[in-house]
């Protein structure tokens, strides 16, 4: 079995740790993805970094963009990784957008993906039907999960046909935003997370976006299987560094 | 075998559908069905027969109807006895000839008989599904029954006939069935709604008709133009641009909505814009070559006619607060105009850079009432001002529009932008009519940053073969200096903003910086219905450094009196390295009028 659905399957709310790979040094990626899943973390997304963020807010934009003047590209992400299945067991996801994926060869990318034991990959701007009807059959070959994203505008029908194409989770985009963008959750969102809890969806939910502490982290968790925290770690590592990853963890989950 | 094209309603769409050439189109007088004509027809070619379709009307309406609308054929579809066509085939009072259709409803025991009396007082008969109403039942009768056709009369063969019968009807072309078969009657099958017929399924649908392979250059169904396209966006937009996706062309067929965008396009950009015959540059180039004024527009350039388009678009969608890019600031100032004549709050997004260098665009949208916001990100032009208001959508996804400035982004936006700026090749065609009595140029061309004034100018010729296409694309300091924006020869498919198209990128699939004088073509990708102009060989690009196209801004100014915007004045830099023939009609769009790079020209050229 895929390692996030075991994960999914254990009883008990999830932290999910994005990164940016190549941020704040080129090789801190290895040593950012042990010192997560030994802290307690229980899945990490990688982020590959893009030139041209759209869904992401100013902090993911500003890591992206030093980690590409660091020297971060796809090779050099997948030379890195190499080797990772002998030191974590963690679910292992890439976030990234379609055109570095695109240009890597969406196949090649995939079966790559296999190689190294990543488990899942994130791609906010390849749309659901592009998906569908083009790559799920080379995802599903190379045993890779697509998380796909829903927000308070997508409607039930398009939240039940996004189910359908699911097979890990669904990324629960707690308001409409970019990532970052908002802090605190007040009765519009609480009120969103209730609807979607109560559709019986047959894919559980982790809600991202928006997330940067235990009380958000709580809030959201009593909604849903698990929470994603972004940009409020990788501002956290701009500040404290790499070494303190330990901190953060704590304060999310220890508090 | 002729093509009539039944239940034509709404102008554009009449438009669209006679750029196809069906040989016959109908317009049904008859109030009781949704498809009833009530508007005016617009200019088509003589070539196709306009066709009013009648139920049981009275001699006088029809004739009437054939005078004002100048019809050529008149198609009766209720009980009109065979005295009555006569009649209406003798009487004095039409102002021109008419060809008479008589409809005849069929299904199984049909008796051919009923046709005798009718052989001498009409030139068609037209066979039709028997069903509950008087025509577009939507589906078709059993074609074998035609096999006991007594007639040697041409008929038109009618009834529910869809792209799904391609094959049946390549089948009855060749059974004697078909032996009298004149022509092929087809309306509902191809609609999106009764009276709005879908140009791209129509135009397969011929193709395949007549075993043609001809290239579509329009968008698809799916929104792509060949390979390129599609809405590459995350879910965050998708009820945004799914939105406008289900309502951009419903809303662009409404008469009132026409109505409106002619008006202000008249009343307020001063349109039609001139089509000038620059007689010097002719002259020193020895070929004819005619300027489409977009220069004269209010606010200066071609991009008003797009604004003024979304911002009806923006109100009819219940929106009220808009939002743009801009690069040169030109596009910024046409959407704060429009904010302004409507009222609603502008946002405009400018790279640092730019706002920098094109300080009095920037005065204008703040005069305007806009809110302009430097893009801190990236490259701090164009590409990122864009990023910026892609964001701003997201987190405004309710009440917000984005009126995006080219032929770029995710479908709908590059056919919906397209589509506004066809009035350019609209008006281009009839007033080279008058000028040179041919509707055809022999060249059109236009400077690409994303391809606006482009798409406007090619539009009505894109499947006109000989038209031939020029696009003038930004080389920068030089195609192999490092310092360039032409996107043709540097750029490979990926994905910008939104849609698969050529873009300037990494091997590693970043996004990579353009560089031009021009700030308008200084964008790292094309929108993708040139992508696809350029992949198919459709349109021939050129490239043009900064320097080829300042001296042409200046060889325009001082030929001809008249000081190009920079984008613009590349495309006037080909008659150096393109030599066209005597006689050829070559038209250019004069995108942009110089005013805003005055300190440019000033600064390369030390005035
Ligand atoms: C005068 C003028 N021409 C051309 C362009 C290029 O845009 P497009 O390719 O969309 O026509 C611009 C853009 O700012 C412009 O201002």
């Amino acid at each position: 079995m895929n390692r996030i659905n075991q994960k999914l399957q254990e009883d008990k709310k999830l932290l999910s740790i994005y990164f940016t790979a190549g941020y704040p040094e080129i090789n801190d990626t290895v040593s950012i993805i042990q010192d997560l899943e030994k802290n307690g973390v229980d899945m990490i997304e990688i982020g590959l970094p893009f030139s041209d963020p759209l869904a992401d807010g100013p902090t993911i934009q500003d890591s992206s963009t030093a980690a590409l003047k660091n020297g971060m590209t796809t090779e050099v992400l997948f030379k890195q990784l190499e080797g990772i299945r002998e030191m974590v067991s963690i679910p292992l996801i890439i976030m990234g957008y379609f055109n570095p994926m695109f240009q890597y060869g969406v196949e090649a990318f995939c079966k790559k993906c296999q190689e190294l034991g990543i488990d899942g990959l994130i791609i906010p701007d390849l749309p659901v039907d592009v998906y569908h009807e083009k790559y799920q059959a080379i995802f599903e070959k190379y045993g890779l999960i697509n998380v796909f994203l829903i927000t308070p505008q997508t409607s039930d029908e398009r939240i039940r046909y996004i189910d359908s194409i699911s097979n890990g989770f669904i990324y629960m985009v707690s308001s409409a935003s970019t990532t970052g963008a908002k802090s605190g959750f007040g009765e519009e969102q609480t009120a969103y997370f209730e609807r979607i809890g109560n559709m019986n969806l047959n894919n559980p939910q982790v809600i991202g976006f928006g997330i940067s502490n235990n009380e958000t982290f709580t809030q959201a968790t009593k909604y849903a299987k698990g929470a994603i925290i972004g940009s409020a770690f990788v501002k956290h590592v701009t500040k404290h560094g790499v070494d303190s990853i330990d901190t953060f963890t704590n304060s999310i989950l220890n508090a | 075998m002729k093509l009539k094209v039944c239940g034509m309603k709404y102008q554009d769409n009449i438009e669209s559908i006679a750029a196809l050439k069906p040989d016959y189109l109908g317009f049904i007088f008859y109030e009781k069905t949704p498809r009833h004509f009530d508007t005016k027809i617009p200019d088509i070619s003589d070539n196709i027969k306009k066709t009013g379709v009648f139920v049981n009307a009275e001699i006088g309406t029809i004739v009437e109807k054939v005078n004002e609308f100048k019809l050529d054929a008149v198609q009766l579809h209720g009980e009109e006895s065979p005295y009555f066509c006569s009649i209406l085939r003798s009487t004095s009072l039409l102002s021109r000839p008419i060809e008479i259709i008589k409809v005849f409803s069929v299904k199984e025991g049909f008796n051919f008989e009923v046709l005798e009396p009718y052989e001498n007082v009409c030139d068609y008969y037209l066979f039709d599904t028997k069903g509950k109403l008087p025509g577009g039942n939507g589906y078709t009768f059993d074609w074998s029954l035609l096999n006991d056709y007594p007639s040697t009369k041409p008929f038109f063969l009618s009834g529910g006939i869809g792209i799904d019968q391609i094959e049946a009807i390549k089948t009855f072309q060749k059974s004697d069935a078909s032996k009298y078969c004149y022509a092929i009657d087809v309306n509902s099958k191809f609609e999106t709604e009764p009276g709005l017929k879908n140009s791209s399924i129509l135009r397969e649908f011929i193709n395949k008709l007549h075993n043609k392979k001809t290239m579509n250059y329009n968008v698809d169904d799916k929104g792509y133009y060949g390979e390129f396209g599609g809405a590459f966006i995350p879910e965050m937009l998708y009820p945004n641009v799914e939105e406008l996706r289900q309502n951009y062309l419903k809303v662009m067929a409404e008469p009132e909505f026409q109505k409106e965008f002619d008006k202000l396009l008249k009343d307020y950009v001063g349109r039609p814009s001139p089509l000038y015959f620059a007689k010097r540059l002719s002259e020193k180039y020895n070929t004819k070559i005619y300027l489409k004024r977009e220069d004269l527009n209010h606010t200066g350039a071609h991009k008003i006619n797009n604004t003024i388009g979304q911002i009806l678009m923006a109100k009819r969608l219940g929106k009220t607060r808009i939002i743009a890019e801009t690069g040169a600031g030109q596009h910024g100032v046409a959407t704060a105009t429009v904010c302004a004549l409507m009222g609603m709050e502008c946002i405009v997004y400018m790279g640092e850079i730019d706002i920098a260098r094109q300080a009095p665009n920037v005065a204008r949208m703040k005069m305007l009432g806009a809110k302009v916001v430097p893009a801190l990100s990236g490259s701090r032009t164009l590409k990122d001002a864009t990023n910026e208001a892609i964001r701003d959508w997201i987190n405004n996804p309710v009440n917000t529009h984005y009126i995006i400035g080219s032929a770029i982004g995710p479908h709908p936006y590059p056919d919906m932008v397209t589509r506004f700026q066809a009035v350019i090749s609209e008006e281009i065609k009839w007033q080279l009519r008058e000028q040179e009595g041919r509707e055809n140029p022999d060249y059109v061309v236009a400077c690409i940053g994303g391809g606006s004034n482009a798409a406007g100018t090619y539009y009505h010729y894109l499947h006109e073969p000989d038209v031939g296409i020029i696009a003038v694309e930004a080389a920068g300091l030089g195609i192999d200096s490092g310092e360039s924006a032409a996107t043709s020869v540097l750029g490979k498919e990926g994905i910008i903003h939104g849609c698969k198209t050529l873009l300037m990128q990494t091997k590693d699939g970043q996004i990579t910086e353009p560089y031009s004088i021009s700030a308008g073509l200084d964008y790292p990708g094309v929108g993708p219905m040139h992508a696809h102009l350029s992949k198919t060989g459709r349109a021939e690009f050129l490239s043009i450094t900064d320097s080829d196209a300042m001296e042409a801004g200046l060889e325009l100014s001082k030929l001809e009196g008249i000081i190009p915007a920079i984008e613009t004045s590349h495309a006037f830099a080909i008659f150096k390295h393109k030599t066209f023939k005597p006689d050829d009609v070559v038209v250019m769009s004069l995108s942009g009028r110089g005013d805003k790079d005055l300190q440019n020209y000033i600064d390369y050229f030390k005035i």
